[in-house]
């Protein structure tokens, strides 16, 4: 891994004094690829692979709101992106003036092309697409390792920062992160047994360590209320009686119909019953709802991970 | 005099195996309750007395989870003989014949139009789906020349499968693909007291069906033959659809779609105790309940302490048996 950024990092660099070296034609954009050199390009090794990109691209697409976020957060416009589940605090570019490439699963193949674009990124939910975007486009996957959450994140951050030149702004909001991410580790560790769950339509999945929540136990520190960590990685079904019976002292809950805007049950509903009412957790009323959008919409980027870092350490007080 | 003597030992045989069987149900019910993940057991809830935790948890969540399951395991059951009644093909039933699929589609357009409905409204308005698709099985099924045992329930599947993509274009459009998923595999992991009581209805429903049984055998035969014995041909198969759409619509709407339950458990039923009805219904209401608790148990007891859905279960083990059926001797079915 380490290696491997290694030779991101000096290649970023090549092609930076590159990039510097060609300043002139960098400056107007009207003339792009032909004049560029191949000192403008870098290879970013990803999880499907090495790609060749060029460094700063013009016309980006993201499958990845992760991605987006962190973009954002950099300073960076993207062009293009799956415009139905834009979060609110991204909610501009939802507008006109940005492509709108598909769903979050499955691009629009014909709209990307047409868009001509100079780097397309896919990652958890779209990584499938990879083969058939790359063939459009540079395409990088930013797949994000549930089981390596934080690291994952930060690779990805970093990534981004150097294809768009932007490592200066990437390390030092990675450095604020860690600053709250010790916080939020001291509240999680002392904050007790937590459980994490999703309601869905009614039903109810658990979640343990290695799953997509699975970084509050592992790299936060929350004590998992299960001791049978491992089977519970996939979002499990349970009853309201498995809650009752691990007994957590914390129990967190993704609402995962507020989190596609459905306003029929919500999580407070299905977990308003006589046997959840017996747990711990509810009677200290230390449920905490934790906001969906950043959770389980976005999942990383560079604003997502505020949002959540923030919210444990202000809901586990 | 032989002949009576025999007829009678013969009825006293069947009434002592339909009560050894009633028995086999209360005793799989038992276990049932006493499956889960919090200590319930007779024991406990001794020593816990009446308002211990166990002896609450037994009122809260185990008895009406055992009751849901019995409950849901006689009413699709008679429902998917009614269907098998009704069409005179014993491959049918609510999700073999498109009748679940546009459940869920009912089901779908309350979601996204009207999603603060309560649930008895949700439940209406999928029975009014359900109602129209079983209406347009039936309505293609008339205008089908050639009508072999298999084909009947192949037109079924393939009309429950434009109606399901239907609502698997929109769900995925919507971003429902998941909550439809959850709808499409019954599960009883959520149910609790206040969660089920709708299935109560389906037992009222399944009761009248129950009365009318014979009538919806001879609708079978046709709309000749029924005027014929002065019945009302329209009205016998409204009632008939109306109870398979309504009961389909409450199971859905409380637990979700259970495959193949209908079929299997009449079939089995037919091969085992022959073709009348009046006195296999019964039996089918019994081995009904019984296969759904089983399968339950299977369930909750593989990846203890999480839960395999129900309908995961019944569709593993029914499409086995789906299968056999079809397989193993089509001379058998009319």
């Amino acid at each position: 891994m380490t290696h491997a950024r290694t030779r991101i990092f000096s290649l970023g660099i090549l092609a930076l004094s590159g990039a510097l070296a060609l300043s002139g034609c960098a400056s107007a954009p009207a003339e792009p690829a032909p004049t560029k050199a191949a000192a403008t390009e870098i290879d970013v090794e990803h999880v499907q692979g090495t790609t060749e990109v060029p460094l700063n691209p013009e016309t980006v697409i993201t499958f990845d709101m992760a991605s987006l976020d962190t973009l954002d957060a950099l300073g960076v416009k993207v062009d293009g992106l799956p415009q139905q589940n834009v979060p609110e605090y991204l909610s501009e570019y939802a507008g006109e003036e940005y492509l709108n490439a598909g769903t979050l699963f499955e691009p629009d193949y014909e709209a990307v092309n047409a868009a001509e674009p100079d780097l397309i990124i896919v990652a958890n939910r779209s990584a499938a697409a990879y083969e058939e975007l790359s063939k459009i486009a540079p395409t990088i996957d930013l797949t994000l390792d549930w089981e390596n959450y934080l690291p994952s994140f930060r690779t990805n951050v970093e990534t981004l920062g150097e294809i768009f030149e932007k490592q200066d702004e990437a390390t030092t909001a990675l450095e604020e992160i860690d600053g709250k991410i010790e916080e939020a580790k001291e509240q999680a560790t002392d904050a007790g047994t937590g459980l994490i769950v999703m309601t869905n339509a009614g039903e109810i999945t658990a979640y343990g360590s290695g799953s997509r929540f699975g970084w509050l136990h592992d790299e936060l520190g929350l004590t998992p209320a299960i001791d049978d960590v491992d089977a519970a990685t996939h979002g499990d079904p349970v009853s309201p009686e498995f809650i009752l019976e691990t007994n957590p002292d914390w129990l967190l809950v993704i609402d995962r119909d507020a989190a596609i805007g459905e306003s029929g049950s919500t999580a407070r509903q299905v977990l308003d019953n006589e046997v959840i009412a017996g747990t711990t957790a509810w009677q200290n009323d230390q449920v905490l709802y934790l906001d969906s959008v950043p959770f389980y919409v976005v999942m990383s980027g560079l604003g997502a991970v505020n949002q959540m870092v923030d919210q444990i350490t202000d809901g586990l007080k | 005099m032989r002949q009576k003597s025999r007829r009678t030992w013969s009825r006293h045989r069947s009434a002592l195996l339909l009560t050894a069987a009633g028995i086999a149900v209360v005793l799989l019910a038992a276990l049932s309750t006493f499956i889960g993940v919090s200590d319930v057991s007779p024991l406990s809830i001794l020593e816990g007395g009446p308002d211990g935790k166990a002896a609450q948890l037994l009122v809260v969540s185990r008895l009406p989870r055992t009751l849901a399951l019995v409950l849901t395991g006689i009413a699709m059951s008679i429902v998917g003989l009614i269907m098998q009644m009704l069409v005179r093909n014993k491959f049918v039933e609510p999700s073999t014949t498109g009748t679940a699929e546009s459940a869920a589609l009912g089901l779908l357009v309350v979601t996204i139009f009207a999603p603060t409905l309560p649930l008895f409204g949700k439940m209406v308005v999928a029975a009014v789906f359900a109602l129209a698709g079983t209406g347009l099985f039936l309505l293609i099924l008339r205008r089908i020349p050639v009508r072999s045992i298999v084909l009947v329930p192949l037109v079924g599947i393939m009309l429950g499968g434009v109606i399901g993509a239907v609502t698997t274009f929109f769900a995925y459009r919507l971003d429902l693909l998941q909550t439809l998923g959850t709808w499409m595999t019954g599960d009883f992991s959520g149910i609790l007291r206040g969660r089920y009581e709708l299935l109560w209805l389906a037992l009222g429903m399944t009761v009248i069906a129950w009365i009318a049984a014979d009538r919806f055998t001879v609708v079978g035969l046709g709309q000749e033959f029924t005027t014929n014995l002065g019945l009302h041909y329209g009205r016998v198969l409204a009632l008939g659809l109306t109870i398979v759409s309504v009961v389909t619509a409450i199971v859905i709407v409380t637990a979700g779609v259970i495959p193949f339950l209908g079929l299997i458990v009449p079939n089995i039923v037919s091969i085992a105790r022959g073709d009348n009805v009046r006195r296999s219904i019964p039996w089918v209401a019994m081995l009904g309940a019984g296969f759904v608790l089983v399968c339950d148990i299977i369930g909750r007891v593989l990846r203890f302490p999480y839960e395999i859905p129900l309908g995961i279960v019944v569709g593993v083990i029914g499409s086995v048996l789906f299968l056999y059926l079809l397989l193993r001797r089509p001379s058998r079915a009319h």
